[in-house]
């Protein structure tokens, strides 16, 4: 009832204590890098020297480990094979399968390829498990991003575990009054019209509501909004995004000037 | 000049048909703390909406006649001016809470956020008003992990440290336990005392008649009667009218006709009640 649709892990490590856009920016750069930099090993090296670095330099590597063997790693296994079985590049045939050809380009290039997105996604993963989803937002809307947007993304983390808590009450309350959830596909999904309009319309009123409480403290007011938290940036922050942004454009040219 | 000036105030929802509100005139004194009561559909919350802005400039509708507060008139202000001087709390408390913000310390700092007030005194003031409403324990707690009494607690708080000249509460004890209650109108109460202006929509008649400085009947949109709590609340005119009256009013009401009860005046309260039985 009370979780939140947060992966943010509260740690105090180099890392956390980043400003919330530098980290947005390393996460940037390395997947950039990844996928532009014209070296075939870009991206296994990445996750060598960045990836796993970085878990630790966080002192999320347990946690982000669990995540990686059992959800990133299977994703990019899949595209792996997907990409190894149905890419039709290259002559050399190493085996046959039925009537998929595997060649070593294809081979290759299906292991480039998910190991690319192995580091995106773990850089996105590392990104949320150390940034306070509230910091981040009140350090963009600082930059210069309206307040509705940022506003719009947190009470849509927070609302939607509450708008699910609420769905299984009402199924609860219907199951005591004989709705059938548990027999046949087509009659549990017919039995889901009755769910639809409590939850629906019962969520529109709350959304008028909501909106009355909030303009009522203010959200509309045309002065330069304040935050509670002070949110550092010191000097190294700003050097540190300036040579990532750096590298971005190193890696894309290299990757234009080579192509 | 009185703090709050309503004159022929008649409003109509956009979809509805009947009025809502009909020539509503009504004064409330700076530093007052006036009660509205009324049965269901008397337009209590309509009323409460107007006095904060919300009716016209939020619901759109028809309205006519004026309304004052602090010698602005709502028409002429715009909705993001008028709630730093009216502060709104109602009923349900899962919808007041904003959403945006991951403990209560930073919930009831949100609204200072939004009006731009600067961080040194905005931690200041959320300590003050959690301090005031007693829920200093619960600062670094989730706002959704509350009880419904708690959250309305916190409702209240976030719109008490904007300060407002006139703050509108709508039924903002309805989910409390007596305890709760109490507290919440001690703070209440305390707050006209030092001089904000309070405007209570509530069904507590032995709250009401203890704490507040005077009472309005709503009826089917006009006010009906209004007084001294004691009057208002014992008047005969609310037990045609279909009100409901506290316990207490109703026992002596009935031990009157009986000739039990010997008093002039009906209770509102136990303590009244006790008084004039054992006399």
């Amino acid at each position: 009832m009370h979780e939140r649709l947060s992966f943010h892990i509260k740690r105090d490590s180099f890392i956390h204590n980043l400003n919330p856009l530098t980290k947005l920016v390393l996460t940037l750069t390395l997947i950039l890098i990844a996928f532009t930099f014209p070296w075939y090993w870009t991206p296994h090296l990445l996750v060598l020297v960045a990836i796993i670095p970085l878990s630790l330099l966080g002192k999320v590597f347990r946690e982000f480990s669990v995540t990686a063997l059992r959800l990133i790693l299977p994703a990019a296994g899949f595209l792996f094979l997907m990409q190894a079985f149905f890419q039709p590049v290259g002559s050399d045939v190493i085996f046959k399968f039925y009537f998929l050809d595997v060649t070593q380009e294809s081979l290759m290039f299906a292991f480039r390829n998910a190991m690319r997105v192995f580091v995106m996604v773990s850089a996105f993963t590392l990104f949320l498990v150390t940034t306070h989803p509230s910091e981040l937002m009140s350090d963009l809307t600082r930059r210069g991003l309206p307040g509705q947007f940022s506003y719009v993304i947190i009470s849509t983390l927070q609302i939607l575990p509450q708008i699910i808590a609420k769905s299984q009450t009402i199924i609860a309350a219907q199951r005591s009054r004989g709705l059938d959830t548990e027999s046949s596909f087509f009659k549990r999904a017919g039995s889901l019209i009755p769910l639809v309009g409590p939850l629906v319309f019962g969520s529109l009123m709350e959304v008028e509501e909501r909106a009355i409480a909030i303009e009522a403290r203010g959200f509309t007011s045309k002065q330069t909004k304040t935050s509670l938290h002070e949110i550092p940036d010191p000097s190294f922050d700003q050097m540190l995004r300036w040579v990532l942004v750096a590298l971005i454009i190193l890696s894309i040219a290299l990757n234009l000037w080579l192509s | 000049m009185a703090f709050v000036n309503l004159q022929n105030v008649t409003y109509k929802y956009p979809l509805t048909k009947a009025p809502v509100l009909q020539n509503v005139n009504l004064q409330v004194d700076e530093g007052e703390f006036v009660s509205i009561v009324g049965p269901n559909g008397a337009g209590k919350s309509t009323l409460c909406y107007a006095l904060a802005g919300f009716v016209p400039h939020f619901f759109k509708g028809e309205i006519s006649g004026s309304i004052e507060v602090d010698g602005k008139e709502s028409s002429k202000s715009t909705l993001d001016e008028w709630v730093l001087n009216v502060g709104l709390a109602f009923q349900n408390p899962f919808n007041q809470i904003s959403g945006a913000k991951y403990t209560v310390f930073e919930e009831i700092a949100f609204g200072l956020e939004n009006i731009g007030v600067p961080r040194e005194e905005m931690k200041s003031r959320v300590e003050d008003a959690m301090a005031l409403t007693g829920i200093r324990d619960l600062a670094d707690r989730s706002p959704y992990s509350l009880s419904g009494g708690q959250q309305q607690r916190v409702a209240l708080t976030s719109i008490l440290v904007m300060r407002p000249k006139l703050l509108v509460l709508d039924e903002p004890t309805s989910q409390m336990d007596p305890i709760g209650t109490r507290e919440v109108f001690g703070t209440i109460r305390k707050m006209a005392e030092e001089g904000m202006t309070v405007v209570l929509v509530e069904h507590k008649m032995e709250w009401i008649a203890k704490f507040a400085d005077r009472v309005i009947a709503l009826k089917d949109g006009s006010v009906l009667l209004e007084g001294k709590p004691n009057e208002v609340l014992t008047s005969d005119l609310l037990v045609e009218n279909g009100f409901g009256i506290s316990r207490y009013t109703s026992t002596a009401r009935e031990a009157k006709k009986q000739g039990i009860w010997k008093k002039e005046s009906l209770p509102v309260t136990l303590d009244e009640a006790a008084e004039g039985f054992t006399k």
